[in-house]
C-alpha cells in the first residue's frame, strides 16, 4: 500500500512511501508507523486518516492496493 | 468579503513569508461540501471559497472567502462558519518561515499557545465573546 503523510509529518518520514507489510486496520498501520519512528508518535495520535479520498475511522480495514493518506490537525487561513 | 491576509508577525516573532501544503483532492471535495451547507442553511445567493497552496508572501491573501445573500446578518454568519470550517477541518497546513529563517508547522491555530485554551482565539476576547 502506498502512504502518503503531510506537513509535520515530512519531518518524520518520507512524503511518500510504499509499505509491503499486510496490515488488517489503520491502526495496526499506525502502530507500526510508531514503531519505526517513536517520536512521531504524540503527532500520529493527532491525525486523521483518508483512504481514497474518505475519511476513515482506526478500525477500517485496508487493502492491499489503498492508498492512504495521513493528515496532521489543518491549519489553513 | 473576507480575505485571510498574511502578518508580518506571529508570537513575536518577524514572519518571511508563508508555504501552505494541501491534500488538494480532499480539500477541494471539504470546501465544495461546506459551501454547499452553507448556501443551504442561510439561503445564500452565492458563496464561494479560494485557498492558496505553496509560497504566499506578507501582505498577501492567503484565503478568501464570498458569502452573499439579501441580509448582511446572513453573509456574515455564514462567512465566519465557512472561514473558521475551512480553518479547522479541510487538509491544508501552514508552514511559516521565519525571518531568521527558522520554520514551523502550524497548529491548528497558534492562539491556544496564547490563551491558553484551545477553542479561545486571541482576537476573541471575553468582552466579543459574550
Amino acid at each position: 500500500m502506498k502512504v502518503t503523510v503531510y506537513a509535520v509529518l515530512k519531518d518524520y518520514f518520507e512524503p511518500s512511501f510504499d509499505i509491503k507489510e499486510n496490515f488488517s486496520s489503520v491502526e495496526d498501520l499506525k502502530r507500526r508507523l510508531e514503531e519505526i519512528k517513536p517520536s512521531a508518535a504524540p503527532v500520529l495520535n493527532a491525525c486523521r486518516f483518508a483512504v481514497n479520498d474518505e475519511f476513515v475511522n482506526l478500525d477500517f480495514k485496508i487493502k492491499e492496493d489503498d492508498n492512504i493518506s495521513i493528515l496532521p490537525p489543518a491549519s489553513g487561513g | 468579503m473576507f480575505s485571510g491576509d498574511v502578518r508580518d508577525n506571529n508570537i513575536g516573532k518577524e514572519v518571511a513569508y508563508l508555504e501552505y501544503e494541501a491534500h488538494t483532492s480532499l480539500a477541494s471535495k471539504m470546501i465544495k461540501e461546506i459551501l454547499e451547507e452553507a448556501i443551504a442553511k442561510w439561503n445564500l445567493n452565492l458563496a464561494i471559497a479560494q485557498h492558496r497552496s505553496g509560497r504566499v508572501n506578507v501582505g498577501e491573501s492567503a484565503v478568501v472567502v464570498i458569502t452573499a445573500s439579501k441580509h448582511r446578518k446572513e453573509a456574515y454568519q455564514a462567512n465566519r462558519h465557512i472561514i473558521d470550517r475551512i480553518k479547522h477541518e479541510v487538509p491544508i497546513w501552514k508552514c511559516e518561515v521565519f525571518a531568521d529563517g527558522t520554520k514551523q508547522w502550524g497548529n491548528n491555530c497558534n492562539c491556544s499557545a496564547i490563551t491558553g485554551k484551545p477553542d479561545q482565539h486571541i482576537y476573541e476576547t471575553a468582552a466579543t465573546e459574550k
